[in-house]
């Protein structure tokens, strides 16, 4: 399976302290997920309205992974803790050699509005594996001044 | 009040800890119907959650109230539910009364906008009080 980062250890990724979650792409784990990312972003002293968009955005990037997983799949969740905002990656390997993550969806518009930023990329698959789809977010501690 | 029936327990959501979905419906006056949701709404316990809502919405009940004061965690699935029961109630010529206390709830609904489609509440009493 490829890295998110290539090859360069996760402790070392522009100095974030990383934590990666790998769970069977199953929607019962989802809420063990998101429990870290509530817990990771309580740690790094994010307020509680920023925890609480954290925990919705990754349940939200989680449920639509799991949505196009292949069957008995992982899926693996990296939270990048930076100064102040925290990035997380999600990705699985989808069942379906098209298998696109929709983004006109109620679902991502909400996803959008938690996050400060949210993106998508699919990488085709080798050989006989599917595409891996990815959703990437970032959300910082607290509310700019707009 | 009378002890609120499990849902889903004989469904794989309860497999995993924690993501347990309780509702149960009473009716503290003649003309008001109260669903009090416990746990976390999200995409295992989205269906019971709509379930339990359109009962409330087929109910006969003038003033209708969900009371989410026992729900932990609020997903776009269950954001859904509510915008729908949101768009019933507009067609009785009613708004849906909300009981929210929490961040975990009150942050979701807000942030989306979605709040504004509810008659807002911070306790059930208040919710069954007011005029029509």
């Amino acid at each position: 399976m490829s890295d998110l980062d290539g090859s360069s250890p996760a402790e070392t990724l522009d100095g974030a302290s990383t934590v990666e979650v790998r769970t069977s792409a199953s929607a019962a784990l989802i809420p063990t997920i998101r429990a870290v990312a509530s817990d990771l972003a309580a740690r790094a002293d994010f307020d509680l309205d920023a925890i609480s968009d954290l925990r919705m955005a990754v349940d939200e990037a989680c449920a639509t992974l799991v949505d196009v997983a292949a069957p008995s799949s992982t899926l693996q969740c990296t939270f990048l803790v930076r100064s102040e905002r925290i990035e997380v990656h999600a990705q699985v390997r989808a069942g379906h050699p098209d298998a696109v993550v929709s983004t006109d969806t109620f679902g991502w518009r909400v996803l959008q509005t938690l996050a400060d930023d949210v993106a998508v990329h699919h990488e085709p698959g080798s050989g006989g594996d599917g595409p891996t789809v990815g959703i990437r977010l970032d959300k910082r501690s607290g509310d700019l001044p707009r | 009040m009378a002890e609120p029936a499990p849902l889903g327990s004989e469904s794989p959501a309860s497999e995993a800890a924690g993501d347990f979905l309780e509702a149960a419906m009473t009716r503290p006056r003649a003309d008001a119907a109260v669903l009090a949701v416990q746990g976390e709404v999200d995409t295992l316990t989205a269906t019971l959650f709509a379930d339990a809502v359109a009962e409330l919405m087929d109910a006969p009940e003038t003033t209708l109230v969900v009371d989410l004061t026992g729900v932990k965690f609020l997903a776009s699935s269950g954001l859904a539910v509510l915008i729908q029961a949101a768009h019933r109630a507009e067609e009785r010529n009613a708004r849906l009364r909300l009981v929210v206390t929490t961040r975990a709830v009150r942050r979701p609904l807000e942030i989306t906008g979605i709040d504004q489609l509810f008659d807002m509440h911070s306790d059930v009493h208040d919710a069954i009080g007011g005029d029509d």
